[in-house]
């Protein structure tokens, strides 16, 4: 890129099952408001706004123009996107890009989704084509399902390390005051609950959150002269997929797909032999336990099919030499508009060294993002500390 | 790395207010295999990025690219969707490219209205806790800054009319379009009101079509093209969502966003310096409006420009010699065609409507009811900007 | 801020989206459900790059960029690559109601195709009992009763005299 991009700040509401006392405006200028405070600035120093959401899933066509007066966009430039589940990604790449031409020295990222205003079921099913799937009505939990069926299948994988998948998210929840399922759960917990559509039981499928999140990029000497810990985006790669041909749910497809080709590209950007070695920690976009054992494998932190050792050797969690989702993920999140960008500000928060309750225990220079969305998307973020490394 | 981006390669349906027999992937494959055939350029290895404009509500597929993933060439590939006025997607993809991470992009934007009902996709515009329950629709909405910015200005509906057969006129020229023809001020006056003061004339008609167009970065641009249309300024700007907070008689955001667009391209007195404008009327008071918030007539001034012939395709300073959205463009497709005709001008490809010796032209678009966000792109027949 | 009152009453207001859509199947998938509705066929089509057999036909082979010509007839009997049992209620997008759970849908590939096909398979009461590799077979609806739409299929069934295999 042509300029340096970095965090320069950003925030993000307490997510919730329900927010009865917000409109979908006054939820995210909460997250705005946040953002602003966190970089110490005002809405005035803002460049531009870019904004990006779901637009089916609160039944609003043009939302950025309805949100326009809350996210500060009155009188300035900007845009919204609307790829699904990566657009939180998606549009800190956009910010990325607006900061990197020269044309804009200071950009508001946001994402958001006030879940609770829709079927959020009925327009997942909505992903797949009108004369082709739609009426399956399987939605998010079913394609998940299906995934779980194939992985145990392949792999010899029971339904146990799906459980520590989940166990492992809602317990560093429990640290992350802005998440929105803290439960103190154990196996047999998980093991316990609902089955939804086999193999996945309620506890092994992210809620629907309201939620929102905001992100302030901007260029090197803003951020020079404005933030104590910049965090740099050192690089970005999408990978979109076909309708029709939705691979990930059948493990042992060997074409090429979304994830792998997008980690390597990534990789071969920044000069990546090891991930597991030159990233200090990953925030991952994970629907269902089933994706987050399939991230393990795709971003190559092991040998295909051996992602549920990972878990089961506790690898991933918090304290683990390559922590996974300290946040709590997706499992304990999901406003989907925000996730994606969820993914990129709690790494963030890591390089800063300000999680919180949820901060790794370890030094973090660098991480790696992942979203998730479509059929079959994602975008990656590398993050660092250093603007070179 | 680049400090410039042009456009090199345009492809157009011929809009038509029902295609049938294809769905919106065949149609979207119609401009792009076309597109790519007449710049020689090969999806995988010449184009890095694609950005295509639709909206879920309008496709009935919610993540609407998810329709277009395989024909736009974003299948493992870095594809992405805006759902605003495809004028924006050249503004977005143009930074991309002004950001170093891409040098060749492909936009399309896409709609068949006649698969939906627009007075529904319209209402869903409308915020669901005040307005939308009024059952409001884009053209009530139109039909009130009709009426405030008449009241304000002293516009007249013979104004509003002399717009109509400007454009349908033009439009006779234009192969694409499918609402054109010579027709009497009095047959436009006589046309049923749709939402007073708007008739059914005076709203661009509904319309199935698709449009894409080839970015490129300023090294790249002359290997692909010998007519690379230079984007010298582009702005966007938001304005107030509700009506009631908006000076309905103006256009705030429109002029933000041409100030932005003109600094940029070094222009200071556009009515001297711009060849010509296709803007885009949703409905014909917005062309008179709109003239006004581009700078190139005063406040209030757009009537009297329209009835001075200065912007007929022989006067001037030409808008909308293609025809403009009265001849017939899809939603969301409006302002990727705007550019599109504008870019045509520029290279002496705009056929029967080419204004002869075009060096500067300006496209507009807009997005959401009344225009609340506008952008606007300066092209060039040189690349020369002055920020 | 303070508010004036813990009790405050919050309004929520119902609002039904229902738009309507009349969607062109296109070129290429009406010639594939007309294939369905008049002769009980399922047609792939075939990518001249990579030679892989897609499913539902489609204009254009996404990895290769290609334009696809070649129709391939598939056979009628697949594999289940991957399954679920539903438990849950989810509003069919396209009627605005619930199927009635449990149901097991799955995705098939069929013989000579290189994609899969979601639909119910019917298992009557034993609908936990499918597995990843299970042969099935499609059952069509009765030609006069075939509309030219996936509901053509009423749904899997699994192929007589097999067996789970071993735990």
């Amino acid at each position: 890129m042509k300029r340096k991009v970095a965090i320069i700040g950003g925030g993000q509401t307490r997510h919730a099952a329900r927010r009865h006392d917000v409109n979908q405006v006054e939820l995210v200028n909460e997250a705005v408001r946040a953002a602003l405070a966190d970089a110490k600035m005002t809405i005035d120093e803002i460049d531009a706004v870019l904004l990006g959401n779901m637009e089916f899933f609160e039944g609003c066509h043009m939302t950025d123009c309805w949100l326009a007066d809350g996210i500060g966009a009155y009188g300035k430039p900007g845009l919204k996107i609307t790829t699904g589940g990566t657009v939180g990604a998606t549009i800190v790449c956009a910010g990325a890009h607006h900061v990197a031409s020269g044309l804009f020295d200071k950009v508001l990222c946001i994402g958001f989704e006030k879940q609770e205003e829709g079927d959020t079921g009925a327009i997942l099913s909505g992903v797949a084509h009108p004369l082709f799937g739609r009426s399956m009505a399987g939605a998010a939990v079913g394609y998940f399902a299906m995934m779980g069926s194939s992985y145990m299948a392949a792999w010899g994988a029971k339904e146990e390390h799906s459980a520590m998948v989940a166990v492992k998210a809602r317990q560093n929840a429990r640290k992350n005051r802005y998440a929105h399922l803290k439960l103190d759960i154990g196996i047999q917990d998980v093991l316990n609950s609902r089955m939804l559509a086999y193999p996945i039981r309620m506890l092994d499928m992210c809620p629907a959150s309201n939620g929102a999140c905001a992100m302030i990029l901007s260029d090197e000497k803003t951020a020079r002269d404005r933030c104590a810990r910049p965090v740099w985006i050192r690089a970005m790669d999408t990978a979109h997929n076909e309708q029709f041909e939705i691979s990930w749910r059948d493990v042992l497809d060997r074409r090429p797909k979304f994830s792998t080709t997008c980690a390597s590209r990534i990789y071969r950007k920044l000069g990546v032999a090891d991930p597991a070695a030159y990233f200090d920690v990953f925030e991952v976009y994970e629907p269902a336990t089933w994706a987050e054992l399939q991230w393990y494998e795709d971003l190559g932190l092991c040998a295909p099919g051996q992602g549920f050792r990972l878990v089961e050797e506790g690898k991933t969690g918090i304290d683990g030499p390559m922590p996974v989702n300290p946040s709590g993920g997706v499992l304990s999140t999901n406003c989907i508009g925000a996730s994606a960008m969820l993914r990129v500000w709690e790494a963030a928060l890591q390089i800063r060294g300000d999680a919180g309750g949820h901060q790794v225990p370890k030094e973090v220079r660098r991480a790696l993002t992942t979203g998730y969305g479509g059929t079959n998307w994602t975008v990656m973020t590398a993050l660092s500390r250093d603007p070179e490394d | 790395m680049s400090d410039r981006v042009a456009i090199v390669g345009i492809a157009q349906t011929a809009f038509s207010p029902k295609r049938a027999e294809a769905n919106y992937a065949e149609l979207a494959y119609e401009v792009i295999e076309r597109v790519l055939k007449d710049t020689g350029l090969d999806m995988a290895r010449d184009i890095d990025n694609s950005i295509s404009c639709s909206h879920d509500i309008w496709d009935g597929q919610t993540i609407s690219d998810i329709g277009i993933t395989d024909v736009i060439g974003g299948h493992l590939r870095n594809e992405e969707k805006m759902a605003m006025d495809g004028s924006t997607a050249v503004y977005y993809g143009a930074i991309g490219i002004l950001s170093g991470e891409f040098r060749c992009t492909l936009l399309l934007a896409h709609t068949k209205m006649s698969q939906t009902n627009r007075n529904i996709v319209n209402n869903d515009a409308f915020d669901p806790i005040y307005t939308r329950l009024l059952g409001f629709d884009y053209t009530s909405a139109a039909a009130l800054q009709a009426r405030r910015y008449m009241h304000a200005y002293g516009i007249t509906e013979e104004h509003t009319a002399a717009v109509v057969r400007k454009n349908l006129g033009n439009a006779v020229d234009n192969p694409r379009a499918h609402n054109r023809g010579r027709l009497s001020m009095d047959e436009i006056l006589r046309s049923p009101f749709v939402s007073d003061p708007i008739r059914s004339m005076d709203v661009a008609p509904d319309t199935d079509g698709a449009v894409a167009v080839v970015l490129a970065s300023g090294e790249r641009a002359a290997d692909i093209t010998d007519t690379p249309v230079w984007i010298r300024g582009m702005g966007t700007c938001y304005d107030a969502h509700y009506l009631g907070d908006r000076d309905l008689a103006g256009c705030m955001a429109l002029e933000r966003a041409a100030a932005r667009a003109y600094g940029m391209a070094g222009i200071t007195d556009p009515r001297r310096e711009i060849d010509v404008v296709e803007l885009g009327e949703e409905f014909s008071y917005q062309e008179l409006l709109w003239t006004e918030g581009l700078g190139i007539c005063g406040r209030g001034e757009g009537g009297k420009l329209v009835a001075s012939g200065v912007t007929g395709r022989n006067g001037e300073l030409p808008v909308n010699p293609s025809g403009g959205l009265l001849s017939g463009v899809p939603a969301n497709v409006m302002g990727l065609n705007r550019v599109a005709e504008a870019a045509l001008q520029v290279m002496g490809k705009a056929g029967g409507c080419q204004v002869p010796g075009v060096k500067c032209a300006v496209a507009q678009g807009h997005s959401g009811f009344c225009g609340q966000h506008h952008c606007v792109v300066v092209l060039g027949a040189d690349g020369r900007r002055s920020r | 801020m303070s508010h004036e009152s813990a009790e405050q009453e919050l309004i929520r207001i119902p609002i039904t989206v229902d738009v309507p859509y009349r969607f062109a199947a296109g070129n290429y998938m009406s010639r594939f459900l007309i294939e369905l509705r008049d002769n009980g066929k399922f047609f792939g089509i075939r990518c001249p790059s990579c030679g892989r057999v897609q499913l539902p036909p489609r204009i254009v082979c996404a990895p290769c960029h290609v334009r696809n010509e070649e129709w391939v007839e598939l056979g009628l009997e697949g594999t289940l690559t991957a399954f679920t049992v539903m438990y849950l209620p989810l509003t069919d997008p396209t009627t605005g109601e619930p199927h009635e759970p449990p149901f097991t849908y799955g995705s098939v590939r069929l013989d000579g195709a290189d994609s899969n096909l979601d639909h119910i398979v019917h298992l009557g009461d034993e609908y936990d009992s499918a597995w990843v590799g299970m042969r099935v077979r499609v059952v069509l609806r009765p030609r006069e009763e075939r509309i030219g739409d996936l509901s053509d299929i009423i749904h899997f069934e699994p192929l007589k005299g097999q067996e789970k295999p071993g735990k």
